[in-house]
C-alpha cells in the first residue's frame, strides 16, 4: 500500500519547496549595486572627489600663498626648489594656484547646471504638464535660444555683461536652461498620458500632487543624469570664458585664465604650461565618465 | 620655315612655359612676407583702420601724404618731412590759414598727374558730406586729424591753403595723417569703393597687387616711385594678418613668413636660437593709466604720486624679458620736448607715506583693464604686477577685465559715464605734440570730444595748451612743450608704467631694415635674400 502510505504523509510534504531566496531590490537600492560593480565610474568618482576635497581644502592643502608673485622666480620648471609644478608668469607656485583654480573651476562647473537645473526642470514641468498654450509659450521662448550655438551664447551674454564669476555664471546659466527645460518636458509629457496619472486623478488627487508624487518622481532620473554630464560642459564653458578674459577676474586662479596667460610662455616652460589644460582634462573627462556611469546604473531598462 | 622646324614649334614652346613656371619670374629683391598683429586686412581705400599698423604696412606704402615721417634714422625721435607737398607756411596774414606748396611731376599709380585739384578733391573725399566723392568710412578714419579743419582752397595748379578754425601751429602733423588717393581711378570704378579697394591707387612707393579677402595682401615695388631713394628694394610685399602671438612665432619659424611683429618676449630665446633677428628700438609709445580726475582717489594729487612712487618698473622689465624701457614721463626721454621732469622712482616707504598724509589707506581704486589689445603688450600679467606692486605700498586695486573694444569704449566715452573707474589701461601713441601731451590735460579734449578721459583741468595748462598751439616759432613751441612736459609730470597726470621697445623679429634672410623711433616704418630699404 505503498500508494496509500504515500497518500497518508502529511500535505505540507508535497508542498513546492521555498523559492530560492531571492532578494527584491528598490530602484535606488539597484541603481547603488550596479554603481559598486563599475570599476570605471568608481574610479573616476574617487577622482572627481579627490579634485572636490583638494577644491575644498585648498588653504590646508596649497604649499604657498597663490597669489604671491616673485618676478625673479617666474616660469621655472617642475620640481624647481620646493614648486612640485613650476612657476607661472608671475613666479607664482602653480601648484598652489591650481588647487585654488579647482575651486572656481568646480563652483562654474556646479553652480550654473544646478540652477539650471531647478528654473529649466520646473519650466519644463509645467510647459509639459499644461500642455497647449502654455507648453507652446514655454517651448518655442526655449527655441530662441536654441537658435544660437552654446559656446557663442555664452560668450555674447558674458561679453555684453563683462566679465567677473557672478556674470560668467549667469551666462552658462541661460545657457543650460533650455536643453534642461527640453529634458523635463519631454519626460513630464511622456508620463502625462499614462494611466495612472489618469486613476490618481479619478480618485480626486490635485494637480500638484499628481505633479510631486507621480511626475516628479519619473522626471528627476533623466534630468538628473542630463545634469551631471552638463557639469564637464560647464567646466569646459567657464574655462573658456576665462580664456577669453570673460570669466573670472585676474589675479583669481582659475585654470582657463592661467592656460591664457601662460600660453605666451610655451617655449620656454611648456609642461608648466599644460599644466591648467591637463587640470581641465582631468576634470572634465571625469565628471563625463561618472555621468555616464550614472545614466547606465540609473537606465530602468538594464 | 621648315617643315621640322614648325613641328618642334609647339615642344619648344612647352619647354620654355615649363622652364618659366619652375623657375619662376626673376625676384631681384626677394618677397618679404610680414604676420601683422591686425585681426583683418586694413581696407586699401585711403585711411586704414586696424590703428597705426594699418597706416604701417597699407597706408604709407600704397599712398602718401602731404607731410610724411622721417623714417631714416633710428637714432632719433621721427618727425614729419616733406611728402607729396614741398613746404608749408603759415599765412603771414592770417594766424589761422596753412599754404601748402605741392610737390611737381608726381603721377599716380594710374598715370594720372598729382595737382592741387586732387588734394581738393581728397579733402571733400573724406570730410565733404555733400560732396558726391565722400566716403563715410573714410570720414570716420580720417575724423581725428580733422579737429581744426574748416576747409581747403586752391590757390594754383600746385599750391593749396588749409583754413583752420582757431590757430593751429600743429597742423601739419595732422596733415600727415591723411592720405592722398587718385581721383581719376575713383571715377574710372564710378565711387564703387568696393571696386576702388581691389584696384587701388596712389602715389606711393608700392603698387597694389592681389588680395584674398581677410587672409593676405600682396603689394609690388612702384620702379617710377617720385622719391628714387625709396624705391623699393625688394619686388614683392605680402601681408598676412596674424592677431595671435603664437601663431606668428610658430610662423616665422616654419618659414611661412619672413618677418612677424611684437613677438610674445617669452619666445625670444626660441626665436634666437634658430636664428632669427629680434630688432627693438625706443618708440613714442607709453603703457600708463590714464587717471580719474573727478572722483575718487587720484583726483588727489598725491595719491597719484603715491601710485607712482609705489611701481617698480625694473621688476616689470624683468616681466617682459627686457623689451620695455621704463616710463617716468608720458613722452620717452629720446623725444625733444622731453626737458627734466620729476622722476618718481620706486620708493614704497614715500608711497606709504603719501597715502597716510591723504588719508587713504588702504586706498581702493578700479582699475579698467584689457585681456589684449594693439599695444596692449601683456595686458594681463602686467596688471596683475602693478597691482601685486600697489598692495603693497597700501592700495588696494581691483581689476575691472573687459573686452578690448569695451575698454576703447570707455574711454572714448570718458569719466562723466564711469565714475567709479578710478583709472584706465589704453596704451597711447605719443608721437606728435598733440597726442603726446596736449590731449591728456588740454580742457578743449575732454572726452568724449578728445582723449581727456580723466577730465583733467588746470587754467594754467589750457593757457599754455593755448600758447603753443598758436606758436609758429619751432624753437620757441619747443620750450613751451617741454614746460609742458614737466608739468605734467609735476602733476602725476598719469600711473607712468612702461614705453614699448617695439620688437620684431626678422628671419637672417631679411636684409637692409632700419627701426626707426616710430609707430611707422620704412620697408623699402628691406632686401630678401633668396
Amino acid at each position: 500500500m505503498t500508494d496509500i502510505a504515500a497518500l497518508d504523509q502529511p500535505l505540507e510534504t508535497f508542498a513546492p519547496q521555498a523559492a530560492p531566496a531571492t532578494r527584491v531590490r528598490g530602484y535606488w537600492r539597484s541603481v547603488l549595486y550596479r554603481l559598486r560593480h563599475d570599476p570605471v565610474t568608481l574610479v573616476f568618482a574617487a577622482i572627481v572627489l579627490c579634485i572636490v576635497l583638494a577644491a575644498v581644502f585648498a588653504p590646508l592643502l596649497a604649499p604657498f600663498d597663490p597669489y604671491k608673485e616673485s618676478v625673479v622666480s617666474r616660469l621655472k620648471p617642475f620640481g624647481w626648489k620646493e614648486h612640485w609644478l613650476g612657476t607661472d608668469e608671475l613666479g607664482r607656485d602653480m601648484l598652489s594656484r591650481l588647487i585654488y583654480g579647482g575651486r572656481v573651476s568646480l563652483l562654474m562647473g556646479v553652480m550654473p547646471v544646478l540652477i539650471a537645473t531647478i528654473v529649466g526642470g520646473l519650466l519644463g514641468v509645467i510647459g509639459g504638464f499644461a500642455g497647449g498654450r502654455v507648453n507652446t509659450v514655454i517651448m518655442r521662448a526655449m527655441d530662441v535660444f536654441y537658435a544660437f550655438p552654446s559656446v557663442l551664447l555664452a560668450v555674447a551674454i558674458a561679453g555684453a555683461m563683462g566679465g567677473g564669476i557672478g556674470n560668467g555664471m549667469l551666462a552658462l546659466t541661460l545657457v543650460f536652461i533650455p536643453p534642461m527645460c527640453r529634458v523635463a518636458e519631454t519626460a513630464t509629457t511622456q508620463v502625462r498620458a499614462l494611466d495612472y496619472i489618469e486613476a490618481a486623478r479619478a480618485t480626486g488627487a490635485g494637480t500638484i500632487t499628481i505633479i510631486r508624487y507621480h511626475v516628479l518622481g519619473n522626471v528627476l532620473g533623466p534630468v538628473c543624469i542630463y545634469a551631471s554630464s552638463l557639469v564637464s560642459v560647464s567646466i569646459l564653458l567657464a574655462s573658456g570664458l576665462s580664456f577669453l578674459g570673460l570669466g573670472v577676474r585676474p589675479p583669481t586662479p582659475d585654470w582657463g585664465l592661467m592656460l591664457s596667460t601662460l600660453r605666451q610662455s610655451i617655449y620656454v616652460v611648456p609642461f608648466v604650461c599644460a599644466v591648467p589644460g591637463a587640470a581641465i582634462f582631468v576634470t572634465s573627462i571625469s565628471f563625463n565618465l561618472v555621468s555616464d556611469g550614472l545614466r547606465a546604473a540609473m537606465d530602468v531598462r538594464l | 620655315m621648315t617643315r621640322r622646324s614648325r613641328n618642334s614649334l609647339p615642344a619648344l614652346l612647352i619647354a620654355a612655359a615649363a622652364t618659366a613656371i619652375l623657375v619662376g619670374p626673376a625676384e631681384a629683391g626677394g618677397t618679404l612676407t610680414i604676420g601683422m598683429t591686425a585681426g583683418d586686412l586694413p581696407p586699401t581705400t585711403g585711411n586704414p583702420d586696424q590703428g597705426f599698423e594699418g597706416y604701417r604696412f597699407v597706408g604709407y606704402n600704397l599712398y602718401d601724404s602731404l607731410a610724411l615721417w622721417d623714417l631714416s634714422e633710428s637714432e632719433k625721435a621721427a618727425d614729419i618731412k616733406p611728402g607729396l607737398a614741398t613746404s608749408w607756411h603759415i599765412d603771414e596774414g592770417d594766424a589761422k590759414r596753412w599754404i601748402f606748396e605741392l610737390r611737381r611731376g608726381v603721377k599716380w599709380h594710374d598715370g594720372c598727374d598729382f595737382t592741387a585739384d586732387d588734394v581738393l578733391w581728397n579733402m571733400r573725399y573724406s570730410a565733404d558730406e555733400k560732396a558726391p566723392e565722400f566716403n563715410p568710412a573714410q570720414f570716420a578714419q580720417a575724423r581725428p586729424y580733422l579737429g581744426t579743419y574748416v576747409g581747403i582752397e586752391k590757390v594754383d595748379d600746385h599750391t593749396v591753403a588749409f583754413q583752420t578754425k582757431v590757430p593751429d601751429a600743429l597742423f601739419p602733423y595732422e596733415i600727415s595723417y591723411l592720405l592722398m588717393i587718385s581721383p581719376c581711378r575713383a571715377k574710372e570704378v564710378k565711387y564703387d569703393w568696393t571696386q576702388y579697394a581691389l584696384r587701388p591707387s596712389g602715389t606711393g612707393p608700392y603698387k597694389f597687387d592681389k588680395t584674398v579677402a581677410h587672409q593676405r595682401l600682396e603689394f609690388v615695388a612702384n620702379a617710377d616711385y617720385w622719391d628714387k631713394t625709396r624705391v623699393p628694394k625688394q619686388d614683392r610685399l605680402v601681408l598676412i594678418p596674424m592677431p595671435e602671438a603664437s601663431t606668428r612665432t610658430a610662423a616665422l619659424l616654419a618659414g611661412e613668413v619672413n618677418w612677424i611683429e611684437a613677438p610674445s618676449p617669452d619666445a625670444l630665446d626660441r626665436l634666437k636660437s634658430a636664428g632669427m633677428r629680434i630688432v627693438t628700438n625706443i618708440y613714442p609709445h607709453n603703457w600708463s593709466y590714464q587717471l580719474n580726475f573727478v572722483q575718487g582717489a587720484f583726483a588727489d594729487k598725491r595719491i597719484r604720486q603715491a601710485a607712482n612712487y609705489a611701481l617698480n618698473r625694473v621688476e616689470m622689465k624683468e616681466l617682459l624679458n627686457g623689451l620695455m624701457l621704463e616710463e617716468y614721463a608720458t613722452v620717452p626721454p629720446t623725444a625733444a620736448y622731453y626737458g627734466s621732469p620729476v622722476l618718481y622712482k620706486y620708493d614704497p616707504d614715500k608711497a606709504k607715506a603719501l597715502l597716510k598724509e591723504a588719508g587713504c589707506l588702504p586706498c581702493k581704486v578700479k582699475f579698467a583693464i584689457s585681456t589684449s589689445g594693439s599695444g596692449q603688450m601683456q595686458p594681463l600679467p602686467m596688471n596683475e604686477l602693478v597691482k601685486s606692486q600697489l598692495d603693497a605700498a597700501g592700495f588696494d586695486v581691483s581689476l575691472d577685465t573687459m573686452d578690448w573694444n569695451a575698454l576703447l569704449k570707455v574711454g572714448r566715452e570718458g569719466v562723466a559715464d564711469h565714475l567709479d573707474i578710478n583709472a584706465i589701461n589704453i596704451s597711447r601713441q605719443t608721437q606728435d605734440p598733440f597726442n603726446a601731451l596736449i590731449r591728456h590735460v588740454w580742457t578743449g579734449a575732454w572726452a568724449p570730444k578728445g582723449s581727456n578721459w580723466g577730465h583733467y583741468s588746470s587754467p594754467d595748462v589750457d593757457k599754455l595748451v593755448e600758447g603753443i598751439l598758436s606758436e609758429f616759432d619751432g624753437d620757441k613751441r619747443l620750450a613751451l612743450l617741454t614746460k609742458l612736459n614737466e608739468l605734467m609730470n609735476e602733476e602725476a597726470v598719469l600711473l607712468f608704467v612702461a614705453h614699448d621697445l617695439n620688437p620684431r623679429a626678422l628671419s637672417p634672410k631679411v636684409q637692409g631694415f632700419i627701426q626707426a623711433q616710430s609707430w611707422f616704418q620704412d620697408l623699402t630699404r628691406v632686401s630678401v635674400a633668396q
